[in-house]
C-alpha cells in the first residue's frame, strides 16, 4: 500500500496535480493551545490558534523567536500534542493519534526539513534520500526510480555516495528536500530550513522548493524569520505571542 | 536497514567501540580460559586426592579413618579382600598395612607413617616407585626392605643398605621393635612426605608389628566411569554380615576437605567472574547511555521521519548485538588460544610458589594443571555473557525509544 502511495504522483503532470489539490484545506487547526511546564512555571507557547492551509500552498509561519512557530509546526506534523484544540491534516485528526500511529502518519503524510542535523550521519546522500521509502517497504528498484531523478533535479546526482559530513550545508538541505518529497507527502513542513545557509544558498534552496511546489503540487509550510523566506512564500502567516496576528489569507 | 545503520554507528567512535569490545572480548576469553584451567585443575586435584586417600573407595576396621589407632585392624583380611574384589565395578583391591612408628639409627630417631604395600597391586592406582631416586622400590631380594624419603635419610645420616630400627605398637598394644634395611630412597619434593613417609612390603610389616593375616586398609580402584559413592554403597552391602564391623568410605567421604576446597574454589571463581562481568556490563551500559545522549537529536530525527519507537530501541539493541558478536568472536579466539596454550604447556603449581603446599595428601609440588573443555560449561558461559552484554543495553535502548520526538529535535538547539 505504502509503495503504491509513494509513487502515486510519480510522473504525474505536476501542474495538473497542483490544480487538483488546490483550494482544498489540507491543514485545519482549531483552538490549539500548547502549554509547557518548567517547574512551577507555565509557558503558553500557543494560545487558541485557528488556521486553515489549502492544499498546494507555499506558506510561511513568521514571527519573532518564542512566537510559537516551531511548536505549531510540530503539532501539525504530529511530533507534539496540543494541550487543547484539534488539528486535522489530510483529513486525519492528528491530535488523537497515539505515538505509534503518529509515527505512521508522519511517514505516510508528512515530509520534514529541519534547520540542522537533518540527515542520518552514517548514511550516504542516496541512502538518506531513500530512507522514508525504505521504511514504507518500497522495493529497491522502485526506490531508485524515485530518488535518482529527484537527486538529479536538485543537482546532487554525483554526490549520491557522499556522507552528510562530506556535503555542504546547502547540499545537505537539498538531500533533506529530496527525502521529504520522495514519499510524495501531503505536506512538507520546513522548520527554519535556511537558518544555517548563506543568502545565495538559501535563495537557491527556496527556488528549488518553489519549483517543486508548483510542479508537484505538494503543500509547503515553513517556519522562519528569514527575510529571504518571507519574500518568497506566497502566504505569510504572522504569529505573535502564540496567537495568529495575521492569517495572511 | 537497522543492521546497516547499527554497524556503521558502531564505527562512528572507533576508539570507544574498540575499547568496549576489547573489554567484553577479554572478559569472555578470561572466563573461557579460567573455566578450562579450573576444570582440569579440580579434576586433577580430586584424582590426586582420591589416590592419596588410597583409592576410589577405602575399607578399614570401623572408626579407623578418624582415629588412626593401631588396634583397629581388619582381621581375616584375605577373605575380605576377596569379597571386595568380587563386587561389580571393582577393578582392583589393594591390601595395605599402615603403621605409625619411630625409625631410629645411631644418628637419631624420627616419627614416620609406614605404608606396607604390594607394589604390583598398587600399580592399578599409581606407580608407588615413581619418585624413587636411589636403590629399588621393594623389588630387591631383602626380606626387610625399607624405602625412605631423601630428607629423612639425610637427617638419619643413612646410606643404602644401612640398618634401621622401627619401633611401633602392635594391634594388642604391645610395643614392638623390628630391624629393616634401607633399600631405596624417594624424593617427592614435599617436605612432609620426604621426612615422614616410609614404604615396606606387607609380609615385612606384618612380621614387624605382629599383624599376621591382618590389614589396616583395603584400597579399591573403580572400573572406568564408575561412581565412587555408588561403588562404596555396593561394597558396604557386600560386607554386611561380617563378624567384624568395617568402615567403607568413598574418596569424597575420606577427603571431604578437598571436595570442599574445589567447591569453594568454584564458588569464588564464579563470584570473581560475576564481578568482572558486572563491571564490564555497567561500563557497556554507561557507554550506550552516553551514545543515547549524544544522539538524542538523531533519534528525534528518525522518529520524525516515521520510525516507530520500537525500531529506535531495536537500533540500539542491534548495535549491542553486533558488538557482542564481534567481541565474543575475538574473545573466543583468544580464549581458545589460551586453552590450547595451557593444554600444551600446562601450569606448574610449584612455579606459582605452591611447592610446599599439601592438601588431603595432594602434593602441589608435583601438580601441573592443564586445560580441558567441558562444552556444556563453555556453551552456558557463552550464553550468559551474550545475554548479559545485550541485556546491558536494554535500559539505554528503552531510553532511546521513549524520547519524545519534538523534545529530541529541540535538543542541542
Amino acid at each position: 500500500m505504502s509503495a503504491e502511495r509513494s509513487t502515486a504522483k510519480e510522473g504525474a503532470g505536476a501542474a495538473g496535480a497542483a490544480a487538483a489539490v488546490a483550494e482544498q484545506p489540507v491543514i485545519q487547526v482549531r483552538g490549539v493551545t500548547r502549554i509547557f511546564h518548567q517547574g512551577t512555571l507555565e509557558i503558553h507557547a500557543l494560545r487558541g490558534v485557528d488556521l486553515d492551509i489549502d492544499g498546494g500552498a507555499f506558506a510561511g509561519l513568521v514571527g519573532p523567536s518564542g512566537s510559537g512557530k516551531t511548536t505549531l509546526l510540530n503539532i501539525i506534523g504530529a511530533l507534539d500534542h496540543p494541550t487543547s484544540g484539534t488539528v486535522v491534516v489530510a483529513g486525519q485528526r492528528v491530535t488523537e493519534l497515539t505515538k505509534g500511529d503518529a509515527a505512521e502518519f508522519r511517514l505516510d503524510h508528512v515530509g520534514f526539513i529541519f534547520q540542522a542535523y537533518n540527515l542520518v550521519p552514517v548514511l550516504t546522500a542516496y541512502e538518506n534520500a531513500e530512507f522514508t521509502l525504505l521504511l514504507r517497504g518500497v522495493p529497491i528498484e522502485q526506490r531508485k526510480r524515485i530518488v535518482m531523478p529527484l537527486l538529479e533535479r536538485v543537482g546532487l546526482q554525483t554526490e549520491a555516495d557522499r556522507k552528510p559530513h562530506e556535503l555542504s550545508g546547502g547540499q545537505q538541505q537539498r538531500v533533506a528536500v529530496v527525502r521529504a518529497l520522495a514519499t510524495n507527502p501531503d505536506i512538507v513542513l520546513a522548520d527554519e530550513p535556511t537558518a544555517n545557509l548563506d543568502s545565495e544558498t538559501s535563495s537557491g534552496l527556496l527556488d528549488l522548493m518553489d519549483e517543486l511546489n508548483r510542479d508537484l503540487g505538494t503543500t509547503f509550510l515553513f517556519s522562519s524569520h528569514d527575510p529571504v523566506v518571507i519574500e518568497r512564500v506566497r502566504r505569510v502567516i504572522k504569529l505573535h505571542d502564540g496567537r495568529i496576528a495575521d492569517p495572511g489569507v | 536497514m537497522i543492521w546497516k545503520i547499527a554497524w556503521r554507528n558502531l564505527w562512528r567512535h572507533r576508539g570507544r567501540t574498540i575499547i568496549t569490545t576489547s573489554a567484553v572480548a577479554l572478559t569472555y576469553a578470561l572466563m573461557l580460559v579460567g573455566m578450562g584451567i579450573n576444570d582440569d585443575g579440580h579434576r586433577r586435584m580430586l584424582e590426586e586426592a582420591a589416590n592419596a586417600a588410597g583409592g576410589a573407595v577405602i575399607v578399614h576396621a570401623d572408626e579407623y579413618w578418624n582415629s588412626r589407632a593401631s588396634d583397629l585392624v581388619i582381621r581375616e583380611a584375605d577373605a575380605i579382600v576377596d569379597r571386595v574384589r568380587a563386587v561389580g565395578g571393582v577393578s582392583a583391591a589393594m591390601p595395605r598395612v599402615l603403621v605409625n612408628g619411630l625409625v631410629s639409627t645411631s644418628a637419631g630417631a624420627r616419627p614416620i607413617l609406614l605404608r606396607a604395600i604390594d607394589p604390583e597391586h598398587e600399580r592399578a592406582l599409581q606407580d608407588p616407585g615413581e619418585d624413587l631416586v636411589a636403590g629399588t622400590f621393594l623389588t630387591g631380594p631383602e626380606d626387610d626392605p625399607l624405602v625412605l624419603g631423601a630428607r629423612l635419610v639425610e637427617e638419619l645420616e643413612m646410606e643404602l643398605g644401612d640398618r634401621v630400627v622401627l619401633t611401633a605398637s602392635d594391634p594388642e598394644g604391645e610395643v614392638t621393635r623390628a630391624l629393616f634395611h634401607l633399600s631405596g630412597i624417594f624424593q617427592t619434593g614435599t617436605r612432609e612426605l620426604d621426612e615422614a613417609l616410609a614404604y615396606t612390603t606387607i609380609p615385612a610389616a606384618r612380621e614387624a608389628v605382629a599383624m599376621s593375616g591382618m590389614l589396616t586398609q583395603i584400597g579399591v580402584v573403580a572400573e572406568g566411569g564408575e561412581d565412587a559413592q555408588q561403588l562404596a554403597s555396593r561394597i558396604r552391602a557386600a560386607l554386611e554380615g561380617e563378624p567384624q564391623a568395617l568402615e567403607v568410605l568413598s574418596w569424597q567421604e575420606a577427603v571431604p576437605e578437598m571436595v570442599g576446597y574445589t567447591e569453594l574454589d568454584d564458588a569464588f571463581g564464579f563470584i570473581y567472574l560475576a564481578i568482572i562481568l558486572l563491571v564490564v556490563l555497567f561500563s557497556i551500559a554507561n557507554t550506550f547511555l552516553m551514545a543515547v545522549l549524544e544522539r538524542v537529536r538523531e533519534f528525534g530525527l528518525l522518529s520524525a521521519l516515521g520510525v516507530r519507537d520500537r525500531k529506535v530501541g531495536q537500533l540500539m539493541l542491534a548495535e549491542t548485538v553486533l558488538m557482542t558478536v564481534l567481541a565474543m568472536g575475538v574473545g573466543f579466539l583468544l580464549g581458545f588460544g589460551g586453552h590450547l596454550a595451557a593444554s600444551h604447556w600446562g601450569i606448574s603449581m610449584a612455579a606459582w610458589g605452591l611447592d610446599e603446599m599439601e592438601l588431603s595428601g595432594v602434593d602441589f609440588a608435583d601438580l601441573v594443571i592443564y586445560s580441558e573443555i567441558r562444552p556444556i560449561k563453555w556453551v552456558i558461559g557463552s550464553i550468559v555473557v551474550a545475554l548479559a552484554t545485550v541485556g546491558s543495553s536494554l535500559y539505554p535502548a528503552w531510553r532511546a525509544a521513549r524520547l519524545a520526538p519534538a523534545e529530541a529535535m529541540r535538543f542541542f538547539e
